[in-house]
């Protein structure tokens, strides 16, 4: 009891001094002074940050952001992993410096960090049978269209195609499979996820990405709440790349014609309308 | 005052109406793969009670399978397994007219079939096998005395593990939400989806099954009573 007593109090006081050290610190002074940033992504997630098979090595779209960022603020980039529910733990303990990690924007999490401009949007979209000729979301209503259980693709068909009838399913895979067996008109995911299910059936039956999108989720880089000044070098940098072309150039060769994905690019770095 | 307040506002709308469309669902469901399981597992039963070595291999066969193998395996595999084998317009045609509700019951409806077939099978081990001989010997042919003598009886006696299958049957219906029927379980996380009343939803359904229940617990007191045999 007595130890633990003491311990807590040791704790405390601990916090107290980091707290107060926080309050005067900068943390892009750190980062210069240390000489590295350190930028927590997935690992787990390709094409944004996975390991190369062969050299064990991170990279990916996120990870090419990351160097970018360091490069600018001429330090070294170090990587490190995380989990995707520690995201945002590991950023507000200031354990990273900044999370470039598949971080969706939503009002929730903007209460807990700072995010910068958007360098990445993911889209919502509907795959059907290419010998159906659907043109449009548009033609799709009173039809059936399969989706995940309680996913965003789901709220996204209700809203924009509130007409049609939504089938959902336990996970992507078994939603799909009702597509390619003709048992729902259409089926609604994120672009890149279609795209990927699009080529594993492509020798057995053709499949057509409906070009509009339903809803777009803005990913941003993530900064710890209040640090001012390296949001600022974030943003900064990241604009300068959207005009001098590099994330053009990252995102053609991870996402766009350099890549599997051919998707198009339809976005620009810009501030998250939250 | 205020969760019963709470618990009328959620049933408004269009929460109400797919709740409402659910248990028409799980209704329509439970009947369809009620009156298969019931027709099927007489048949099975009687098969078996006539004694041919290979058809009684076949029953005892089609009741292991039935018993032995997970039903959410055996309704996926007839949604995403069995449908892909059937002729291309055969396909078609079920995929405009609910193939998921139709393939759902047949599953479901198979596999209590062999837990019905038990049932009356225990029900006719009841029934003394004089009688089928007294049957025979006044001239009825097997089917006949089957269908007049023994099958009447074996139910009697079989009534309250047959209401026992009749409520697995009612419950196992949610077991379709895996194919994307939209029976009452599945109108339930619908909603708890879009309203996030996590609570109040799920115990709507608790409701709504603990009465579709007790009507079955119910009807098989009032048969039971009926068909009282005496005494002997």
């Amino acid at each position: 009891m007595y130890n633990i007593k003491k311990y807590s109090l040791a704790i405390v006081a601990a916090t107290g001094i980091f707290a107060t050290q926080a309050v005067f610190a900068d943390q892009l002074d750190d980062v210069k002074k240390r000489g590295t940033l350190i930028c927590g992504t997935l690992g787990t997630s390709e094409p944004f940050s996975f390991a190369d098979q062969a050299t064990r090595e991170i990279k990916g779209y996120d990870v090419d952001f990351c160097k970018a960022i360091a490069d600018s603020l001429g330090v070294k980039t170090e990587l490190k992993l995380l989990a995707v529910e520690a995201r945002i733990p590991e950023l507000s303990q200031g354990r990273v410096d900044i999370v470039i990690a598949n971080l969706g924007y939503t009002p929730q999490r903007a209460e807990q960090i700072d995010y910068s401009h958007q360098y990445f949007v993911s889209q919502q979209k509907i795959m059907t049978r290419t010998a159906d000729g659907y043109k449009s979301i548009n033609d799709l209503g009173g039809k059936q269209v399969s989706a995940p259980k309680g996913s965003t693709s789901e709220t996204a068909v209700i809203k924009k195609v509130p007409t049609a009838k939504v089938v959902t399913f336990q996970d992507p895979p078994t939603a799909f499979m009702a597509l390619v067996q003709n048992k729902v008109e259409a089926f609604a995911l994120s672009e890149l996820t279609l795209i990927k299910f699009k080529d594993q059936v492509a020798d057995k039956v053709k499949m057509t990405i409906l070009p509009e999108s339903m809803m777009a989720e803005a990913w941003g880089v993530g900064v710890k709440k209040g640090e001012v000044s390296m949001l600022k070098a974030v943003n900064e940098k990241l604009s300068a790349m959207e005009k001098n072309g590099d994330a053009t150039n990252i995102f053609k060769k991870w996402l766009g014609s350099d890549s599997p994905y051919k998707a198009p690019r339809e976005f620009v770095i810009a501030p998250i309308q939250g | 005052m205020s969760t019963e307040f709470l618990f009328l506002q959620l049933l408004q709308n269009e929460s109400g109406t797919i709740l409402y469309q659910g248990i028409v669902s799980t209704l329509q469901l439970t009947l369809l793969a009620g009156c298969l399981a019931f027709s099927i597992g007489a048949i099975l039963a009687t098969i078996r009670a006539a004694g041919q070595p290979i058809t009684v291999r076949f029953v005892a066969g089609y009741v292991a399978y039935h018993r032995n193998v997970p039903l959410l395996v055996q309704i996926l595999f007839w949604y995403f397994g069995i449908t892909a084998l059937l002729p291309a317009p055969v396909q078609s045609w079920l995929n405009q007219h609910g193939g998921a509700f139709l393939s759902g019951a047949v599953a479901i409806g198979l596999c209590m079939a062999a837990y019905v077939s038990e049932d009356l099978r225990s029900g006719m081990r009841a029934i003394s096998t004089g009688q089928l001989q007294a049957a025979r010997a006044l001239g009825l042919s097997f089917i006949q005395a089957m269908c007049y003598v023994i099958i009447p009886q074996a139910l009697r006696h079989a009534i309250p593990s047959l209401v026992n299958e009749m409520l697995l049957l009612l419950k196992n219906t949610s077991l379709l939400m895996a194919i994307g029927v939209a029976e009452l379980t599945y109108a339930t996380r619908q909603i708890e989806g879009q309203t996030f009343r996590t609570f109040e939803i799920f115990a709507i359904a608790t409701l709504c099954y603990l009465t579709m229940s007790f009507c079955i617990m119910f009807s098989g007191r009032a048969l039971e009573r009926h068909f009282k045999m005496a005494r002997r």
